[in-house]
Order: C-alpha cells, then structure tokens, then sequence
C-alpha cells in the first residue's frame, strides 16, 4: 500500500515551483520534447511538407546561396525568397547572418535551424575572443557547428551553410557545413533548391584573377540565374565580400528590375520574348 | 481492421486572421474576433490582439491551444525580466526572447505564426514576424492567419507598393511611412475584403494602434455570415 | 539519368546526347547512339523507361518513313513533331503509356530554318531555341540562358555544347561516357565532334595554397 501511495504521491510546488522562470533555459540544448517513442518521426509528420504535404505547420524553406574564393578575397551572394509549401512566406528575408564583423554564414534549409544556431555560433565565437584574446579561425567556428548538427543528427533539424571569413594566416576560407554533420572545406560552393542553376553560371564564369566588380557581378548574375529556374527561390540579391579587415555588404538588387537591365546587358535570357 | 495510434497534439481550432502595419511614430495589430473550429463558429467575441506589458502586443495566430499557452510565456518572460532587470524590454530583445521561446520548442512546435508589434527604442513604429518555429525578421507589414493569402498581397501592393507606377512618370513607386488615418482605413479595408472570402473571418474588428504613449483599442463591425 | 540537350544555331539545330547506357550497379554501352533519323531533315534524341524508348523511337521511324513513300513528300519538322506529340498524348491515355521524354530537331529546308521541340511523356511540347531533359536541364538550362545567343554560327554552337557538357561533366555525380553530337541542318543530319571537354573553370581553377596565401 505505502509503496502504491508513494508512487503516486509528488511533493507539493512551492509557490514559485512548477513555473518556468521567464525565457531562461539551462542552455542552448535544452529542448522541450513530446513524451513519446520517436520524436523525430513525430516532428517529421507534423512538419515536414516536402514528404508530407498533409503537414500542417509549414516550416520555412528553400533558398539558392553561393559563395567563392577569388583573387579579392570571398564573394557571397543569395536570394531573399522564404516558402511555405507553396505560399511564397516573404521576398524580404536576410539569408547572410552576419555572425561577426570577419564571418558571414548563408542560410539555407530551415530559416528558424540557420538563424538560431548560427546565432549561438556568433555567441560562441565572441566567448573564444574573451578567453583567448584573439579571433576566431574559420575553421574552428565551422567546427563547432558542425558538431552541434552531427550532435542533432537525426533528430530532424535542417541546415545547409557556409562559414565564410579569413584565417589567422590572412587567408580566405568557406566551410560548407550542413544538418547531415558534413563540413567540408572548398573554394567555391551553391548550396540550396536552386544550387545547380547557381552552378551552371558561376563554373562557367569564374576566374581566380576576377576583379573585385567581376566578381561581385558574377556572383549577383548566378544567383539571378537561380531565381529564374528555380521557383522556390527568388526576391531580390544580397551581395556581400569579404577581405581580410572583414565584410563589407555590397547591396539588395531587386530580382524584378535586375533581369532586364542584366537581359539587356548581356543579351542574355534569351528564352524571354520581349 | 488495423488500429492506428498515433499522436496528434495540434487541432483546428483558431482565431480568423490578424494584420500589422508599421508607421514613423505609430504600429497597428489589428485582428477580427470570431473564433472557429472547422465549420462551427465557437464564438464571435475572442480577441487576438494580446498585450504583453512594456507597450508590446502580440497576436499568436494559429491553433488556439498553443496560442494560448504561448502568449503566456511571451507574457512571463516579460515578467521575469522586469523582476530581473528591472527596465523595459525593448522590442528587439522581445522579438529575440520570442525566438527563444518558440526554438525552445523546435522538436515538439507551437502551431502559430506569430506577429509582435511595439515601439522601438528610437521612436519608430516596428512589426516583427515569425514562423512556428523561431526564425524572424523585422518588417513594414504582415498578416497572418486563413486570411493572410489575401491580405499579404494586398499590403504587399498598398504598403510596400510592390507593382506600381507613377502614372504621371511611369516610375515604380517608392515606399514610404503610411500616415496613421491612411493606414487604418487600409486596415477596415482589408477586412472588409477578408470577411467577404473566408468564413473564418468576420464578427468584430479591433484595431490596436500603438504609440509610444501606450496603445488604444477600438471595434468595428464586419460581416456576422 | 540520361542527357538530352538541344540548342538552335542560326542554319542549325544541334543535339547532344550522353554515350552510357546503365542498369542497376553497371554500365552495359560505352558508345550507344541517343538520336535517330526520322526523314532526311528531322533527327529526334530519346530517353526514359528502357525498353519504352527503342520501342518508341522505331515506332516514329516507321510511321514517318511510311507518310513518305505514300505521300511522296516527307514530313516537315513541325509536322513530326506535332505527330510524335500526339503518339505520346493518345498512349498516355491507354493502360501502358510511353515513357518516353524527346527532343525534336529539324529543319525547313524550304525556309531554310532551324526548328527545335521539347516533348515529355505527357505530351507536352514546346518550341524552344534551347532545351534539355533530366537532371541536365538543372545545370545547363542556366548556362544556357546566360551564354545562348540568337544567331549563333555552329562553331559558337558547338563551343557552347562543349560548356555545357564540361558543367555537367564537372558536377553530376555519374559518368555518362561523354557526349555524341548531331548536328540538323541544310544537308542533313550529320555526326560531328564536339570541341575538346574541360572540366569546368569553376573547378579547374582552385586556387593553390600559395595562392591563397597571397591573396
């Protein structure tokens, strides 16, 4: 009997017991969870609309992102479009998170799993500052949000980004690091539903010697051609490059207007009939 | 015959629609009041608009439920700071708390979309939106709901002035801060149409309009069919 | 995935088209021909279920080479392709339709033009001054869109070929065994090579570490 009654016996909460102190959690991985077997195949149910398009809560998605080395440092450049299964969310949403004044991260995937985290990488970046009185690599900011993600492998969070910034040795250097755990360095990366058109421009058109203006157009050009196959991206352009002293923003370029002055530029386009 | 179990947390049960407008010195959050659950109309007297503390309004916009318990922890969180700090919370660090709140909850989601609109420390009027699980951004406008299909391309094209010309120039037209009396007739308007086409949105207007004296409420009518 | 791309030049049609054939784990044809001659004018490239598109393609060989010895006149271009379009509409509906996905190259010889149709298993079609299938059209049509120019001579065209397959070379994840080129256009249909392959600059210019290091 005693042991039945202990069983379902809690100790009476204190006044303040039992209520959440406001916004604060233990940490950065301290997650609320259904209580059931498989929460991932829960979570894929509700929220995963691209297996499932019965998923109610849409999460928002689909991108085209790019970046590249060349001789002036590190071009990134992305679209602005958000979806929602089929509603286009917002044609205004910032896709470079400006993770400190030397690194930029693109986001593509999940908006909320890319903002959040490479938020808290920012975070994690300014505490190495504090302890090591000195910058942060590349290489060891990728590194520690790539282990974040094999950490949640599995576990349904989707991210596909590039770390981009300078090393110590003042060299320029992308991280492509993705919700798989992957992190893989590299020169020149698309990343996002409309990375292949990216491709088809930006392989064709690169250079390492591209000056700077070459390079920022080459970079804006690839992920116009992007908005314009791949209907799950598109808005506007936001260009960035990155030089040793850090990023400077080069600009939103309107999808709308920029294809015409690009079209009649270049005589390009030409499956558009005028 | 098989049984199937499965677990299913989230219903259909909500509010219609809600819409915000950010203005120089003044924000709007303005929603309607009926409340439904697939074909039935539950009531016609729930409003959306949530004041949170610190001038700050939210509506949660979604299954009603969730919303319900999330504008509580927006609301506790505001609490707690003020115990804390003992100051205001300034709008962008609400909308930062919000992601928080809702990322918290990333592998067992909130089902709402919600919208926070409040004063910014520099005088301006400010609207932030977020999707159900976290990530937001600052914006001129936004509507949320079953009728955000309707009234997002209508603020789209009367807000930001997306596809129109100067008739005089043939220029694209600039966006610029809409003036409190424009702006509020935008809204009835908006309304007005949304009630027409969606059946979940009728009954009562309220337009919150926010400045950084605090904020005012005040009802219309719109369609009760 | 196999390759299917066409692209009009000013007096010709060009069509190139993957060389493997694969089943499963294996590559069974190094050299296997995607294109085949549908009168002296129209050549049409192929890809889809095996077995569905020889079947298919002989099919359309026949009947077009039938309408010429009744007639006495051959099909023109648009005609073929009107006519293949509507094979694939009228299988569609009938219990084991074609999957077949085409592209159409001819030319008038009587105008003297160039002519290109995109045709699905559904039976859609769409005249295209360029235009590609599969997991290709992902790369190329943007490569396309940037470098395609109206007026093309067939040596810009072929050299725009080349770059296209040089991306898909570089970036597909299989070996599909280089590429043939057909080539519509006043005499006929002709084999012809493609300008030398590259790998695509984006990747052939890696930057070295001195490089880098200096940057």
């Amino acid at each position: 009997m005693d042991a039945i009654v202990s069983k379902y016996t809690r100790p009476v909460a204190g006044p303040l017991e039992g209520l959440r102190s406001g916004g604060e959690r233990k940490s950065a991985f301290d997650f609320e969870l259904p209580s059931i077997d498989r929460p991932a195949a829960f979570l894929r149910a509700h929220t995963d609309d691209a297996t499932n398009p019965d998923a109610r809560i849409k999460i928002q998605h689909g991108t085209t992102t790019l970046s590249f080395k060349f001789q002036g440092g590190i071009v990134v450049a992305v679209d602005s479009r958000a979806t929602a299964g089929n509603w286009v969310a917002s044609q205004s949403v910032k896709k470079v998170l400006e993770i400190n004044p030397y690194l930029l991260g693109t986001m593509a995937g999940g908006a909320a799993d890319c903002q959040y985290w490479e938020r808290w990488l920012g975070s994690q970046c300014r505490l190495h500052e504090l302890r090591n009185k000195e910058r942060i690599t590349v290489s060891a900011a990728s590194k520690i949000l790539a282990n974040v993600m094999y950490h949640y492998k599995g576990a349904g969070l989707s991210m596909g980004t590039m770390i981009c910034g300078y090393s110590k040795q003042d060299k320029p250097e992308i991280f492509y690091v993705d919700s798989d755990g992957s992190r893989v360095p590299g020169h020149l990366f698309c990343v996002g539903s409309g990375q292949t058109f990216a491709y088809g421009v930006l392989d064709q058109g690169y250079r390492w010697d591209l000056s700077v203006d070459e390079a920022l157009a080459l970079g804006k050009r690839a992920i116009l051609a992007a908005t314009h196959r791949d209907a799950y991206s598109g808005g506007s352009v936001n260009l960035y490059h990155i030089k040793s002293e850090g990023w400077v923003y080069h600009g939103n370029y309107d999808v709308g207007t920029e294809i015409w002055k690009v079209k009649e530029e270049e005589g390009s386009f030409n499956d558009i009939r005028t | 015959m098989p049984i199937e179990h499965s677990f299913n947390p989230y219903g259909d049960s909500s509010g219609g629609s809600t819409l915000a407008i950010a203005g120089k010195d003044f924000a709007i959050l303005a929603g309607d009041t009926r409340h439904s659950t697939g074909y039935s109309i539950d009531s016609r007297n729930e409003s959306q608009i949530h004041s949170v503390g610190d001038g700050l309004l939210v509506s949660p916009n979604g299954f009603s439920a969730d919303a319900r318990a999330f504008v509580d922890d927006v609301h506790n969180d505001i609490i707690w700071y003020h115990h804390k700090h003992n100051k205001k919370l300034a709008i962008s660090s609400c909308a930062r708390s919000i992601m928080h709140t809702l990322y918290r909850r990333r592998f067992f989601p909130y089902y709402v979309s919600p919208i926070l609109v409040g004063i910014e420390p520099d005088g301006t009027g400010a609207v932030y939106s977020f999707d159900p699980v976290g990530s937001y951004e600052r914006e001129a406008s936004r509507a949320a709901g079953h009728a955000s299909e309707l009234l997002v391309p209508f603020l789209d094209n009367q807000v930001r002035k997306a596809n129109q010309v100067d008739p005089e120039t043939g220029k694209p037209l600039a966006q610029h801060d809409l003036d409190l009396e424009t702006a509020l007739q935008l809204v009835k308007d908006a309304f007005a149409g949304a009630a027409e086409r969606r059946i979940q949105v009728g009954d009562w207007l309220e337009i919150a309009v926010v400045t950084k004296d605090g904020h005012k409420v005040e009802r219309y009518p719109l369609r009760r069919d | 995935m196999d390759i299917l791309i066409g692209l009009q030049t000013a007096n010709e049609v060009i069509l190139v088209t993957s060389r493997a054939i694969s089943r499963g784990v294996s590559v069974l044809k190094h050299d296997d021909n995607k294109v085949v001659k549908l009168n002296s004018y129209t050549a049409m490239a192929y890809s889809g279920e095996p077995g569905d598109v020889s079947n298919f393609a002989e099919y359309i060989q026949a009947n077009v080479a039938l309408y010429g010895l009744r007639h006495g006149i051959e099909m023109t271009p648009n005609s073929v392709a009107a006519f293949t379009r509507s094979e694939l509409a009228r299988s569609l509906r009938t219990r084991k339709p074609y999957q077949v996905n085409l592209l159409i190259g001819g030319f008038h010889p009587r105008e003297a033009k160039p002519m290109l149709a995109w045709v699905d298993y559904l039976g859609s079609k769409v005249d295209l001054p360029y235009a590609a299938h599969g997991y290709a059209a992902y790369y190329i049509t943007a490569t396309l869109d940037r470098y395609w120019k109206k007026g093309l001579t067939l040596e810009q065209g072929l050299k725009l070929a080349a770059q296209c397959v040089s991306e898909l070379q570089t970036r597909m994840p299989i070996d599909f065994k280089g590429c043939d080129v057909h080539i519509v256009g006043k005499s006929g249909i002709q084999s012809a090579d493609l300008p030398p392959i590259v790998v695509a600059p984006g990747v052939a210019n890696k930057p070295s570490e001195a490089t880098l290091a200096s940057a």
